[in-house]
């Protein structure tokens, strides 16, 4: 399939398989990765297809704002169709020209006021800007469900927002990739390849997932469960792993086999615990891929110890869309850059270009 | 309540109250800010008292029977926000946005559920002001939704703006290329004035809206009141408390069979009972005696615990309360001091003790002490308990103390006593053998079964006051070495023997 000539409706769906999916989050892989315009194109397939299903949006943060808030550059703007629901803050509802029927209000506050259910009476221009955790979003999705039991529920990441796109509440993703990344295709592909692998982590077996999750259920303040043979497992509470890795370390005895820290697990973490002679064969476990936020040379570690990772709630990357335009507003080479990361990554890459909105 | 009821946060913590009142869930923003301005009823708002607790008495009976407009009513209240900042805005004229018509509107639909209630409204003795008019303005279709926009029925001119729009956006969707920038172009122009108009609606309908402000605000008020009645009914029914009974001034305080719901619970984790107390408080001194470990301190605390819920419109955990509506409470105990006023404990004590009684002078209150003068010469403590029962004894206040000092028997003192356990009993207790350190779980299993034979119960007596004994036996009982145990029986009798002669 040539996929950077593919036709920005029907074939979206064919790849992706969206009309099956209860939910999508679309994640950047960095700043200016495309998402928004990848959104664009999926709400454009959606009509262009003929679906029924309404589609449900939301944001984690903000997006969808006509210019960049940081570099102040135009940005794309998110075009939907009447009968779509949106969750987005009071404020940004103000920025839609899109014709919004008040339908709930959340409880849930941003720093643009309270996150509001609507339903577009009419084809416009909305800003999303939603809540900022896992936990709120799915609060969101409940709320959306209860207008519109059967709507594609799509959450719009943000910058620096990777690790709260999924904890188990959206299985499905897309991931967004610009040549902000890397100017250089191969560069580009491996590590496009690296975050796929990593987001797509093998999920925990069923025994053990219970085992975790029910020394959570006891104490679910805890941040980490330290798994000994077959049934002891023992937990430990401390605000956050950030600033802990000692404390951590110190977690781990002979015969731990399962090491389950909730949170995102970063490169620092992990300096400390690879210290620890104990951190070795052993799986190490964390939510879900986006919580892993480590560079390939420590998971390359983490494998020379025997260490394995897996989740508790797997992710599945449908597709990866590329933006070849940097933010500075260069533009690279679609077709060598996609060549690259197609004979590089066992899932589609595509280019839809750009979205007249 | 601050100024009516003298007693620390440490203690008043330790009376459980905070605690207590946290299991009163009030579903609304606007009950649970009357919940948390806590007002103290007094005999000068005794009508007022009345109308609470009759109300909550008639709410009661409703929860009981599984009323189903108590639970049409709690649904309603759940959905009511708050509604402060939006009556402000529409106050000022400022110009309303679109999540406060919703509001505005979502209230308007839940005053009028609730005032459908009919039983439930009159059971609760409140009324909702018809605003029916109000929600018109908000659902100009009279479609009944609940939802909300800037509807094309507000103006023609919008609907004639709208039709433009909905067809550029059907074009829209079947351009492509510049074509459809072109459109897109045009499309911005239409919902320029489209805002533009929208805006004026908004101006309009808040200028409409604001001459309902009054009534919004009552009905806003009344869901208030209605959630906390609720709240405090369902807090009745949940810890099976009862109706307290004003009465005369000049009339006792009468407990009957009083518990503390903390208390009660943590001792029936360990498989123990909570002794209900029951006591009659006249005006003048009332002196509670009895051994340690006798139950005194939790007494004074449920009895304080009982009276107070009463006075802030609460309904007691008694089987029967009735209660003067006292001008203030103050209740004292185990004083530790006061660094920043540089008082020592005794100080402190004093400066309360001046304090308790210029304001009894004055005012009929309450005033309940655990202990006082614990850890002051027992001589002169005995002479200042003696001062304190005696002057109280005349007052129109009521003085609760629990003293182990002796107390002469005057005018208007009365005395009670915790039963404890009896002599015989006690005497056959089993002294431990070992003469080792005992274990903590050793000296646990001790004090229960202490715990276990104290008859907790109060009994008033008659003329002279006992001094209790039985502390040396206790003392024995938990393992204090033989010795040490000798000296303290030697002084005791040394101590005696003057009496005697």
């Amino acid at each position: 399939m040539n996929t950077h000539a593919v036709r920005p409706d029907i074939e979206l769906l064919e790849i992706t398989g969206l009309q099956h999916l209860q939910s999508v989050a679309i994640i950047g892989l960095s700043k200016n990765a495309g998402k928004t315009t990848c959104l664009n194109h999926i709400i454009a397939a959606w009509q262009a297809s003929g679906q029924t299903r309404t589609l449900g949006l939301t944001s984690i943060g903000r997006d969808g704002e006509p210019r960049d808030i940081l570099s102040d550059r135009p940005k794309p703007r998110i075009y939907i169709p009447a009968g779509t629901l949106i969750a987005s803050a009071q404020e940004a509802l103000k920025r839609s020209d899109a014709l919004l029927e008040i339908l709930e209000l959340s409880n849930i506050r941003t720093a643009l006021g309270e996150v509001v259910i609507c339903r577009a009476l009419s084809d416009g221009y909305v800003e999303l800007a939603g809540p900022g955790s896992a936990e709120e979003i799915g609060v969101i999705a409940d709320l959306l469900r209860f207008h519109e039991p059967d709507c594609l529920f799509i959450i719009d990441g943000a910058l620096s927002r990777r690790s709260q796109a999924g904890s188990g509440i959206s299985g499905s993703v897309i991931l967004a990739v610009s040549a902000d990344t890397s100017i250089n295709p191969e560069n580009l592909a491996e590590k496009t390849n690296f975050a796929v692998k990593i987001l797509q982590a093998p999920e925990l077996n069923q025994k053990d997932k219970d085992l975790l999750l029910n020394a959570c259920k006891t104490n679910p303040q805890t941040r980490v469960v330290t798994v000994v043979g077959e049934e002891r497992a023992m937990t430990m509470e401390i605000p956050s792993l950030v600033g802990y890795g000692k404390e951590l370390a110190k977690k781990l005895t002979p015969g731990t086999r399962l090491f389950y820290l909730r949170g995102a697990i970063t490169d620092q973490i992990l300096s400390e615990l690879l210290k620890e002679a104990h951190f070795s064969s052993l799986t190490l476990v964390v939510d879900d891929g986006t919580r892993i936020l480590l560079k390939p040379e420590v998971v390359r570690k983490l494998r020379a110890r025997d260490i394995d990772l897996a989740v508790l709630s797997p992710i599945d990357v449908r597709m990866v869309c590329l933006n070849p335009t940097r933010s500075n507003g260069l533009t690279l080479d679609s077709a060598t850059m996609l060549e690259k990361m197609q004979s590089l990554l066992k899932i589609p890459v595509v280019d839809f270009g750009p979205v007249i909105m | 309540m601050k100024t009516s009821v003298m007693i620390s946060q440490d203690l008043l913590n330790q009376v459980g109250l905070p605690e207590v009142l946290q299991s009163c869930h009030c579903r609304t923003s606007q009950g649970k800010r009357l919940k948390n301005s806590t007002r103290f009823f007094t005999n000068e708002s005794r009508d007022d008292f009345l109308e609470e607790i009759t109300a909550i008495a008639r709410l009661v009976e409703m929860i009981k029977a599984k009323h189903s407009q108590v639970l049409e009513a709690q649904t309603q209240l759940s959905r009511l926000r708050e509604l402060r900042g939006t009556f402000s805005r529409l106050e000022k004229g400022s110009l309303l946005d679109d999540t406060e018509f919703f509001e505005l509107k979502g209230a308007l639909t839940i005053f009028f559920r609730i005032s459908r209630l009919k039983e439930l409204m009159a059971a609760a003795g409140l009324h909702f002001q018809v605003t029916k008019d109000a929600s018109t303005l908000l659902d100009p279709a009279g479609t009944g939704n609940p939802t909300f926009h800037i509807y094309s029925h507000y103006s023609p001119d919008l609907a004639g703006i709208r039709g433009r729009k909905r067809k550029l956006e059907r074009d829209i969707s079947e351009a492509k290329g510049n074509q459809r920038k072109v459109l897109l172009t045009q499309r911005t122009l239409v919902t320029a004035e489209e805002d533009k108009l929208e805006e004026q609606i908004r101006r309009q309908l808040g200028e409409k809206l604001k001459e309902w402000l009054p009534q919004m605000r009552h009905n806003a008020e009344t869901c208030a009141i209605l959630d906390f009645r609720l709240a405090k009914a369902d807090l009745a029914v949940r810890w099976n408390a009862t109706q307290p009974v004003a009465v005369d001034p000049s009339e006792p305080a009468i407990l009957v069979d009083s518990r503390h719901p903390l208390i009660a619970g943590i001792l029936q984790k360990r498989g123990m009972q909570f002794t209900p107390i029951s006591i009659t408080l006249k005006q003048g001194s009332t002196v509670l005696s009895g051994p340690n470990m006798g139950g005194k301190s939790v007494a004074l605390k449920t009895i304080f615990l009982a009276l107070l819920m009463t006075q802030l419109g609460y309904f007691p955990i008694c089987e029967h309360l009735e209660t003067p509506l006292y001008d203030f409470m103050a209740f004292e105990s185990h004083q530790e001091g006061d660094l920043h006023w540089g008082l020592s404990s005794f100080g402190l004590e004093c400066v309360q003790i001046r304090n308790h009684h210029r304001r009894s002078q004055k005012q009929q209150g309450l005033i309940m002490m655990d202990e006082p003068c614990r850890g002051t010469n027992p001589a002169e403590a005995t002479a200042i308990v003696q001062a304190l029962c005696k002057t109280y004894g005349k007052s129109s206040s009521t003085f609760f103390i629990a003293t182990h000092y002796n107390v002469t028997p005057a005018a208007g003192i009365r005395f009670y006593q915790v039963r404890g356990i009896r002599p015989e009993v006690l005497a056959e207790l089993p002294v431990p053998q070992t003469s080792r350190e005992s274990e903590l779980h050793e000296d646990l299993i001790r004090v229960r079964k202490i715990q276990n034979l104290m008859d907790y119960r109060f009994e008033e007596i008659e003329g002279s006051h006992q001094t209790p004994s039985g502390a040396i036996k206790i003392a024995e009982l938990l393992g204090v070495d033989q010795v040490l145990l000798e000296e303290m029986i030697a002084a005791w009798q040394e101590d005696q023997w003057p009496n005697l002669d």
